[in-house]
């Protein structure tokens, strides 16, 4: 008898379990009964990206995909907290459950993915390491360097990649890298050194807004890598992955059929192509998929806008730092950024 | 067997259950943390082990007196973080010793302007930490300006924001610390064979100039002076010694707290000389500077050597707050090889073995010091 019941529980759950796949993930239930996303914030400003402005809210490109994802889970942006994290405090916060996710200009590496026990969604920014000198030096790249000094964060995976930079270039150089990033920038601006080298976003900000005279500051136009930026997950919740590289996915489909936070209820109500209308929610399968609400997209849309609006309110155009989107631009605009099929 | 006996027979049962007990405890104590920490290792899919020190590093780092490049392993970038922290540590004991000498004799002198700056030097440079000082004079010193600004001393030395630029002997780094290593067998041979002082530090002096000056005339590059002088040139100076600021800053700082604790200590020492030893001298007619050298620092120097030998140990230890300030010494060597290898414990218990064996030859040379110098009478 028991062991009919046991053969019957088998057969029962191996039926189950293509609806048990399409069922929700771990991560997001436990998001759901709490009521709140827990995010990754910063020990601080990291200007654009993470950032306290004077009201002590927070805000940047990752503040606001963490308000997006939010919506798409929770249905109302603000239902989140950002857990403040230094760079090294990241990792252990979200392997102790700490945070659901780290979204926090955080480059994938195979040691994250291998080593750390963690998972990556599609990447969402490209930025690497560049170097920015004291403009009064009249150099544009770094073979004009030669003999200079170059200061960098020590410890750091940029500072390998200047060493092997010059090395491979045959720049002849001296460098001094520091421990702490408040002592490195002041030694840059005291003219320690004559070029700092870091991640080029970084430096941008840095030189737009941080910087009194910033054209007294020249960002040299080697690209010495590129890191493809992502969000980091914990590893065994795959179901979790697919939430969030959907959430990506539908902010670039969005940018892509020029859909934005203005128009995206009446795109809901009359849209132009199926793609729309499955992304909007006008026809079903967006929810049931990733066991959600067949109009999160809609309501993150409503609620963030698209990927070109958040960059441009965080970086871009309608930012201080008026970064040019270079790279971190839709494929069809001469980027890199693409979403996976939406069929 | 008498009672006494059996009662000293059972107390030294005693003795040695309690230090076998002792002994029990702490191995359990070491074997427990090692396998505990092994246990945590493999649990977290960590490598241990020391196969990482044959490994290319990949990084740069500032300050090194032989050649290096970012394809050295980590073994050999340690040893050169190891020469940097011997480098600085001996010159700081040195230029500690003499200043602190110089400026506890003025706290001891009778002279009252002299002796007042002495005291406020000692309380000021006393009591504030030293990483607070090393930290003020590095942020000081970087805002002279880049090496186009420099403050030019008489065209031959230059001090800017990047280094001091001196005129130097013009033989390779390499060629230098050799030299350097030679000037101190000669003076570890000199201490040995007994020389007096005085002779001895002529000696000393005289044969480490010229040992310099003939290491020069031989080895130095084809058709080029004795002398190398440094020269603008792009970006930086060529030629002559570059000492880079940081180097500068910290021997400068651990010099100038060190010092104010050597001269309490020579303070105290001098202190303790009996005054019927002065009056001896001066009832014959001796000079100042003879009551000084001849009577109190030989009598002094006995109660001053072991806090001596305590304070150089610190010099040596001090030498880690280079890490606040960029300079590469062992512990910023060490530090950074940790960010970028991920071995924590093994590269700390190296740091550790390393300051320990450095810390304890110094401690033995001090004490022998100490036994040298004792009066033979008592």
């Amino acid at each position: 008898m028991t062991k009919f019941l046991a053969v019957g529980a088998i057969l029962a759950a191996s039926l189950a379990a293509p609806q048990m796949a399409a069922a929700q993930s771990e991560t997001v239930k436990q998001i759901e009964e709490r009521g709140t996303l827990l995010c990754s914030g910063h020990n601080g400003s990291y200007f654009g990206f993470v950032e306290v402005n004077d009201n002590n809210e927070w805000k940047g490109l990752d503040i606001d995909l963490c308000r997006a994802l939010t919506t798409a889970i929770l249905g109302d942006p603000d239902k989140n907290q950002i857990v403040p994290l230094s760079w090294a405090q990241r990792f252990p916060a979200l392997q102790s459950g700490d945070v659901d996710l780290i979204i926090k200009a955080t480059g994938w590496t195979m040691g994250r993915d291998t080593e750390q026990g963690l998972q990556f969604s599609l990447p969402y920014f490209f930025g690497g390491a560049q170097l920015m000198a004291h403009g009064d030096l009249g150099v544009t790249e770094a073979a004009e360097l030669a003999g200079g000094t170059i200061c960098v964060e020590a410890g750091t995976t940029i500072e390998r990649l200047v060493a092997n930079y010059l090395q491979t270039e045959n720049i002849e150089h001296s460098m001094v890298s520091y421990e702490s990033a408040a002592e490195l920038r002041s030694a840059y601006l005291a003219n320690r050194c004559d070029a700092f080298a870091a991640w080029g976003p970084f430096l941008a900000v840095l030189r737009a807004t941080e910087i009194d005279n910033p054209d007294a500051h020249v960002i040299l136009g080697d690209q010495l890598s590129a890191e493809p930026i992502a969000a980091a997950m914990r590893q065994g919740d795959e179901a979790f992955v697919d939430v969030v590289n959907w959430m990506l996915a539908a902010l670039l489909i969005a940018e892509e059929e020029g859909i934005t936070s203005a128009n995206v209820d009446e795109m809901a109500a009359t849209p132009p192509n199926p793609r729309v209308a499955r992304l909007l929610g006008a026809e079903p399968g967006m929810g049931e998929r990733l066991g959600m609400r067949d109009s999160w997209a809609r309501e993150m849309i409503a609620a963030v806008g698209n990927f070109g609006e958040i960059y441009d309110r965080n970086l871009g155009k309608d930012s201080p730092y008026k970064l040019e989107r270079g790279l971190n631009n839709l494929w069809s605009h001469g980027g890199v950024l693409y979403a996976p099929i939406l069929d | 067997m008498t009672a006494a006996e059996q009662l000293r027979a059972r107390a030294r049962y005693r003795r040695l259950g309690i230090q076998a007990v002792l002994v029990i405890v702490t191995a359990l104590a070491v074997w427990g943390a090692v396998t505990n920490a092994q246990y945590n290792l493999t649990r977290l899919n960590m490598t241990s082990g020391f196969a990482f020190l044959d490994r290319g590093t990949g990084w740069n780092y500032s300050f090194s007196l032989v050649e290096r490049s970012i394809n050295d392993p980590y073994s050999y970038t340690l040893f050169i973080g190891l020469l940097n922290t011997l480098f600085v540590g001996f010159i700081c004991i040195i230029t500690t010793t003499i200043f602190g000498f110089l400026i506890g004799t003025l706290r001891d002198a009778r002279h009252p302007a002299l002796n007042f700056a002495a005291s406020v030097y000692v309380q000021i440079f006393r009591n504030i930490p030293l990483i607070l000082q090393a930290i003020f004079l590095y942020a000081i010193l970087i805002h002279l300006g880049g090496p186009r600004q420099a403050v030019s001393f008489g065209d031959v030395a230059f001090l800017s924001g990047r280094g001091v630029m001196l005129p130097g002997l013009n033989v390779t780094p390499t060629v230098a610390v050799a030299i350097l290593l030679a000037s101190l067998g000669l003076g570890i041979g000199l201490i040995l064979a007994r020389t007096t002082l005085w002779r001895g530090l002529a000696i000393w002096f005289g044969g480490s100039v010229a040992m310099a000056l003939f290491a020069a005339l031989v080895l130095r590059p084809e058709g080029e002076g004795i002398l190398s002088i440094p020269v603008l040139q792009g970006l930086r100076f060529s030629g002559g010694i570059s000492v880079p600021i940081e180097l500068f800053a910290l021997i400068t700082s651990i010099t100038l707290y060190g010092s104010a604790y050597v001269a309490e200590i020579v303070r105290g020492g001098l202190a303790q000389v009996p005054r019927g030893l002065v009056e001896a001298g001066q009832a014959l007619g001796l000079s100042r500077v003879s009551i000084w050298s001849r009577i109190k620092v030989p009598m002094a120097l006995r109660s001053i050597i072991p806090p001596l030998g305590n304070q150089w140990i610190f010099m040596m230890k001090a030498t880690t707050i280079g890490i606040a300030i960029g300079f590469s010494d062992l512990f910023y060597i060490t530090v950074n090889a940790i960010s970028q290898s991920g071995q924590t414990l093994e590269l700390i218990l190296l740091l550790m073995l390393t300051f320990l064996a450095i810390n304890y030859s110094i401690a033995i040379f001090t004490n022998w010091l100490n036994a040298r110098l004792k009066l033979k009478e008592h």
